[in-house]
């Protein structure tokens, strides 16, 4: 059962007890009333996603301070709320009372729609993520065919954003962040759908959940060991995180993209690249380390457990590497992650074709 | 071709430039085309104030110049003046002046360690080096009172005696700093990434070592092996013994290499200085302050000494009265940062900031 009918059966359980049974109505023959009860559930399911989404950024980002703070000899947040905790609601507070700043030659429209296409894809991603089955019913917000391949194509949305956010600040660093961006997405894209779809072939089809009920007996990173590196590298890659965060590159273009961006502006495109990395952790687990299959615990721990896996190996690279040069990340991408891909691709074709049976 | 390259100022306000160094680089795309560095943005007079009072007194302006390596200036400013007076110090302030000399060498390339990281895009390094040189600035803070502008050399001597805290202090520090090093070293120098991206880059050949006037790690990372401390000694460095390290690459790298042994090699020289500590005066007795205000002379004095970032000497000229005439400041940073645009043609704009901190620039001794 989907999570959609579970949430419709409650609201209707609710409306009968409260014998306000609005759901049968209809008007001229259109049923109004169910729409209405649709609307109510999707509304509900909407808050349910983004709140989900927004405490995995406030854990991740309270995390990732600490833990940086542990590895470099700092205590890190620890005024505001119990050890800290509270710090980033403090620094949201903080930036949303800063003045909105946009440059004169910036273009405005482009300039205040760019933070949004980065962060509103990380939270529809969350729609399509299998968080588990609690016996029939199943945590996913929508379930289809083609799951997969829409997490994909949001997931391919965000650096657009970027792109769009450094050409229409008029500003040669930005210009350079942004050149940068499009260059490194292309350079992890592709090899990161060519070792994908070595993963769909074996699972047999594009949806999330079957790819997840697909790796009950061995999880995917086994047979795909060099398709899962590429993948991992290109999602490490993707979210602009040390070592490859050249459209941002602290150093060198003051902060590439998102130089003229301040206050809550800025805020989003932060917490966009927090939401990312928690969607991309999810989604390498899903794909690669069987998602909610797992003995004994319930499947929606295993696929946190798992996640939060992911999620400190990208902090640990963040805190411990230094940044590659622009040629050498293309050269990684190209010369390197695209053959292997291929040939991973190759080698799951082979598994498909004489071990099909197995998955 | 003309119409494809963009000029692009690097600072002074860029989170990487060490301070307030612009450089005008003409960019290809991500090549660098030309880059011209431009400074004066931290000028404060310094050789013309300290031409306006009397000869210790110059001293706060000379402090001010390399502020992360204050001990360093401190030691041109007053061996030229006692050159220039004939001024006879006692045996112990010439051991003590060598051992904070070397101690403020590490903090200084300690910071270099730690920026140049940052540069990189490594923040982690950084906090280590800065928890290092805590360790050196308590030191400090113990023989000297203050941090970071330390007065602390005087003419025919040192303002206070070195205590025996501080001395165990500096045992302490010299036991430990050596692993700690490793450590810091390690993250840099055993990193595939940093080294792929300092091999090979902002090479300087010999020649222009020579024909810029570099002077320093720099120098001896292009395969001149050439130190003061060596070449012609001041204070008593002929008694102790150390290895100049040099590297004949010229790159990014080299001098990274060149900077961590001459590390290692201060850790040796203070241990000796420990060692051989004399006792007796800690300054001459002949000279107090008030009678240092009226010194009067005539002449002329160079005496050049190895700062952290290279040759620093102060060139003296006295006219009998009791405030120097001349007071010519010969810094390492001006010299080597006039490399930047030979160091940095051809390469890519992120080779730009691990060529400008391999320099290590410290602009209040760029500007002066």
């Amino acid at each position: 059962m989907n999570l959609f009918f579970f949430l419709m059966s409650i609201l209707y359980g609710i409306v009968k007890f409260l014998h306000i049974d609005f759901v049968p109505f209809t008007f001229h023959g259109i049923p109004v009333g169910l729409w209405i009860a649709y609307l109510i559930v999707g509304v509900v399911e909407v808050v349910l996603v983004f709140a989900l989404s927004m405490l995995a950024v406030i854990i991740i980002i309270y995390v990732f301070r600490k833990y940086m703070a542990d590895v470099q000899n700092r205590i890190g947040p620890n005024r505001v709320g119990i050890w800290g905790t509270l710090q980033l609601i403090a620094d949201v507070f903080k930036l949303i009372q800063k003045q909105d700043i946009i440059p004169t030659s910036a273009d405005r429209t482009a300039y205040r729609v760019a933070p949004y296409i980065v962060f509103t894809p990380v939270i529809l991603g969350f729609i399509l993520i299998p968080f588990g089955n609690v016996s029939i019913l199943n945590l996913m917000v929508v379930n289809f065919n083609y799951t997969i391949l829409f997490l994909i194509a949001f997931m391919t949305i965000a650096p657009v954003g970027e792109i769009i956010g450094g050409l229409a600040s008029h500003n040669k660093f930005s210009l350079y962040g942004a050149l940068r961006s499009a260059a490194q997405d292309m350079g992890f894209e592709v090899p990161m759908l060519i070792s994908l779809i070595g993963v769909i072939i074996l699972a047999g089809s594009y949806s999330a959940n079957d790819i997840v009920t697909a790796q009950r007996f061995i999880p995917f990173i086994i047979p795909e060991i060099l398709g899962f590196i590429v993948f991992f590298l290109a999602m490490i890659g993707r979210q602009s995180i040390p070592p490859f965060d050249l459209p941002e590159s602290g150093s060198e273009l003051v902060s590439g993209f998102s130089t003229e961006y301040s206050g809550m502006r800025y805020g989003i495109f932060y917490m966009g690249n927090f939401g990312f990395m928690a969607l991309a952790a999810f989604v390498v687990a899903v794909v690669y380390l069987g998602g909610w299959e797992g003995p004994v615990f319930p499947g929606t721990i295993w696929l946190i457990v798992k996640g939060a896996v992911f999620i400190f190996i990208f902090l640990l690279t963040w805190i411990s590497l230094g940044r590659v040069r622009i040629d050498q990340l293309l050269q990684m991408g190209w010369k390197y992650l695209l053959p292997l891909s291929i040939i991973n691709l190759l080698i799951s074709a082979g598994l498909a074709l004489y071990l099909g049976g197995v998955f | 071709m003309e119409d494809r390259v963009i000029e692009i100022n690097f600072g002074p306000q860029h989170p990487s430039t060490h301070g307030v160094l612009r450089i005008k680089v003409k960019l290809d795309g991500e090549i660098i085309v030309d880059a011209q560095p431009v400074i004066g943005y931290l000028h404060r007079n310094a050789e013309k104030l300290a031409e306006m009072g009397s000869y210790p007194k110059g001293m706060i302006y000379i402090d001010r110049l390399d502020y992360v390596a204050a001990l360093n200036m401190e030691l041109g400013y007053v061996l030229a003046v006692e050159n220039l007076m004939d001024v006879q110090v006692p045996e112990r302030a010439q051991w003590i002046r060598m051992l904070m000399v070397e101690l403020n060498r590490e903090a200084s390339h300690l910071i270099w360690l730690g920026t140049h990281g940052l540069d990189m895009g490594m923040l982690t390094p950084f906090f280590y080096c800065f928890r290092e040189r805590e360790r050196i600035l308590r030191i400090f803070d113990e023989i000297t009172g203050s941090r970071l502008l330390y007065n602390y050399f005087a003419i025919g001597g040192v303002y206070s005696d070195i205590t025996p805290k501080a001395i165990e202090m500096i045992k302490a520090w010299t036991d430990d700093f050596g692993s700690k090093l490793e450590e810091i070293q390690s993250i840099l120098g055993k990193s595939y990434i940093y080294v792929s991206r300092t091999k090979g880059v902002g090479v300087l050949t010999a020649e222009d070592i020579l024909s810029y006037g570099v002077t320093g790690p720099m120098q001896r990372a292009s395969g001149i092996k050439r130190d003061v401390r060596k070449n012609s000694p001041y204070l008593y460095y002929d008694r102790i013994n150390f290895d100049v390290p040099s590297r004949t690459e010229g790159d990014v790298y080299a001098r990274f290499l060149v900077r961590i042994e001459e590390m290692r090699q201060s850790i040796r020289i203070v241990k000796q200085v420990l060692d051989k500590l004399p006792q007796g005066d800690f300054y001459n007795k002949k000279y107090s302050k008030p009678m240092l205000v009226r010194l009067k002379t005539t002449g002329e004095s160079y005496v050049p000494t190895e700062s952290p970032k290279g040759e620093f000497g102060i060139h003296l000229i006295g006219d009998g009265s009791s405030i120097p005439y001349r007071v010519r400041i010969r810094s390492p940073s001006f010299a080597n940062l006039s490399s930047i645009p030979t160091m940095l043609k051809g390469y890519k704009i992120a080779d730009l900031t691990a060529a400008v901190s391999s320099i290590d620039p410290v602009f209040g001794e760029v500007d002066r």
